[in-house]
């Protein structure tokens, strides 16, 4: 059902553009933020098509808002078909959240409640991209900071869900896994163990900003222990899936996210290892 | 699929909206309680990271802007401008277009600020703006006595122009090289700014209120024939002056495409002589 893993892969952001145009760097595959290059012309596209021409690039959207309870967006749905066309990308991938509804967009990853009203618009709102970019798209579990009430099942009974009755692929956030167990008060492997490993297409790898009582997902630190032992974990629920590093802030130079993706292929090898000697 | 105004999912985002917004109180009652969070600090960490993420955006799009008001005068205004004017567009990047008028209203007295702010939304814009190649100056060069009478000039489509009644350009520049910027001076005369992308790289300079309106002009449709005889019969104007403007803006890469065009009494529509 998946397609075959790419490797091991990081965010492309501005900052690093210049290296990559410079020599070949040791990464397999790149992501990219949609909505930075749905944009009429200029620096960003010129970008994209030159790295696009050494690199298979995966597209991850923030602004699909899959979970509004209102109709999808169809412009934006255009636009991002357009996009696809374009760069004809590894997947395409957004967030199991909504961003706003009633003409406004709060720009952030809202949380949703888990309840069967919410499973049902999911579904359909999924059902419907997939059938205007033709294939599956790959929905990413959100770092969260409060639960509704209104929510009668799991986040991971929920995506499960979401990927079973919409037949799509998920995008495993480790991180965001990590930071919503601690804010929320759960076990991050408990909720690796639900989901399907057959639909785990990529993991997402970043860090995050502790703030005594909660942690925030900001990616600006490296990827600390904790999320490693859950991407180790994921490793050996998962196998061999697509694996790369997000950061957005206080952007390192590339060689120090490069050596960070070194310590994700390590992990992989190495549990992968263990996996043969086992069997 | 949608949902009726009666779902409960469409009720909760409501709220939790109205809530970011402040268009309404706290939805406590619909947040599960328990754990070492307390309700209302969970939901904070929204309504703090909405604003945050917002300001962060006007600072990166109103670089310039930031940096003369500095951070704190800068962090206030962005704040009480996001209460006011919420996003309502896909796209970040659209975000902040009201802020320079904004702006002119908050400080009436310093209207540079908003300058400075406009001409930080026009270079943005120029950024990512459509794609456009500029012709060469040389292609002048291949163009017949007839080929002068009807032509007229499409420019790249990130040209802008905005009124220039201060100093900013200077203010501008000052802070890019991270001086301290000169002290805001109001202009003699009347200018405007005009903004393009060149390459990747967006471009501004100065136009007199003569250029601006030779500019404009051709913008609009104007023949360039009809251009010269106008500058001509101007007393304001140099001789040769619109063949002086046109080599500028050549050279400056402002130019697309020449195009054929019928006269002012003349109609239809204008066929590309020169585009690469």
């Amino acid at each position: 059902m998946k397609k075959a893993s790419p490797g091991f892969g990081l965010g492309l952001r501005p900052d690093h553009y210049a290296d990559f145009l410079a020599a070949p760097q040791r990464v397999d595959w790149l992501e990219l933020i949609s909505e930075n290059y749905m944009v009429p012309g200029g620096k960003p596209l010129a970008m994209l098509d030159a790295i696009r021409a050494d690199y298979p690039v995966a597209l991850h959207g923030v602004s699909l808002s899959i979970g509004s309870a209102e109709p999808l967006d169809r412009a934006y749905l255009a636009q991002l078909k357009q996009l696809s066309r374009r760069v004809e990308p590894l997947w395409v991938s957004d967030h199991l959240c909504w961003t706003g509804v009633a003409g406004r967009n709060s720009h952030d990853l809202l949380p949703l409640p888990y309840s069967e009203e919410a499973l049902r618009l999911v579904v359909a709102h999924v059902k419907q991209v997939q059938d205007v970019l033709g294939e599956r798209i790959l929905i990413e579990n959100v770092s969260s900071y409060l639960e509704f009430t209104d929510s009668t099942m799991s986040e991971w009974e929920f995506l499960t869900e979401v990927a079973q009755q919409a037949d799509c692929l998920l995008l495993l956030d480790v991180n965001n896994v990590y930071v919503s167990s601690v804010n929320h008060g759960f076990d991050p492997l408990e909720y690796l163990r639900h989901l399907p490993p057959e639909r785990i297409q990529q993991i997402h790898l970043a860090g995050h900003s502790d703030h005594g009582d909660y942690i925030v997902d900001t990616h600006d630190h490296p990827v600390c222990e904790a999320v490693w032992a859950v991407y180790r974990e994921a490793c050996v629920r998962f196998g061999d899936v697509a694996a790369m590093i997000e950061r957005d802030d206080n952007i390192p130079p590339l060689a120090d996210l490069i050596a960070e993706l070194d310590q994700a292929r390590a992990m992989a090898s190495e549990v992968a290892r263990m996996s043969r000697a086992v069997a | 699929m949608s949902a009726s105004d009666t779902s409960a999912l469409i009720q909760l985002q409501k709220r939790f909206q109205d809530y970011l917004l402040e268009t309404a109180p706290g939805m406590d009652s619909q947040v599960k309680p328990g754990g070492r969070i307390p309700v209302d600090k969970r939901l904070g960490i929204y309504h703090n990271a909405y604003r945050v993420r917002l300001v962060d955006n006007l600072r990166d799009t109103f670089e310039k802007t930031w940096a003369y008001l500095g951070d704190d005068t800068f962090e206030q205004c962005a704040r009480a401008f996001i209460e006011i004017h919420p996003p309502v567009h896909r796209s970040l990047r659209d975000y902040g277009a009201a802020l320079p008028g904004w702006l002119e209203r908050q400080f009436p007295r310093d209207a540079d600020v908003a300058e400075l702010a406009q001409m930080d939304w026009l270079l943005r814009q120029a950024f990512d703006g459509e794609d456009a190649e500029a012709l060469p100056l040389e292609i002048l060069a291949e163009l017949g006595a007839e080929d002068w009478e009807t032509i007229g000039l499409e420019f790249v489509p990130t040209l802008s122009m905005t009124p220039l009644r201060w100093n900013t350009p200077a203010i501008w520049h000052a802070l890019d090289k991270g001086l301290p910027p000169p002290e805001s001076q109001a202009l003699l005369d009347q200018a405007w700014l005009l903004v393009w992308r060149r390459g990747w790289q967006p471009h501004f300079r100065s136009l007199d209120a003569v250029e601006h309106l030779a500019l404009g002009r051709l913008v609009d449709g104007m023949r360039f024939a009809d251009l010269c005889q106008a500058l001509a019969d101007a007393p304001e104007a140099a001789p040769d002056q619109a063949a002086h403007y046109l080599r500028t803006w050549m050279t400056d890469g402002l130019v697309r495409r020449l195009v054929k065009r019928a006269g002012n009494d003349g109609s239809g529509n204008p066929s590309s002589i020169q585009e690469r």
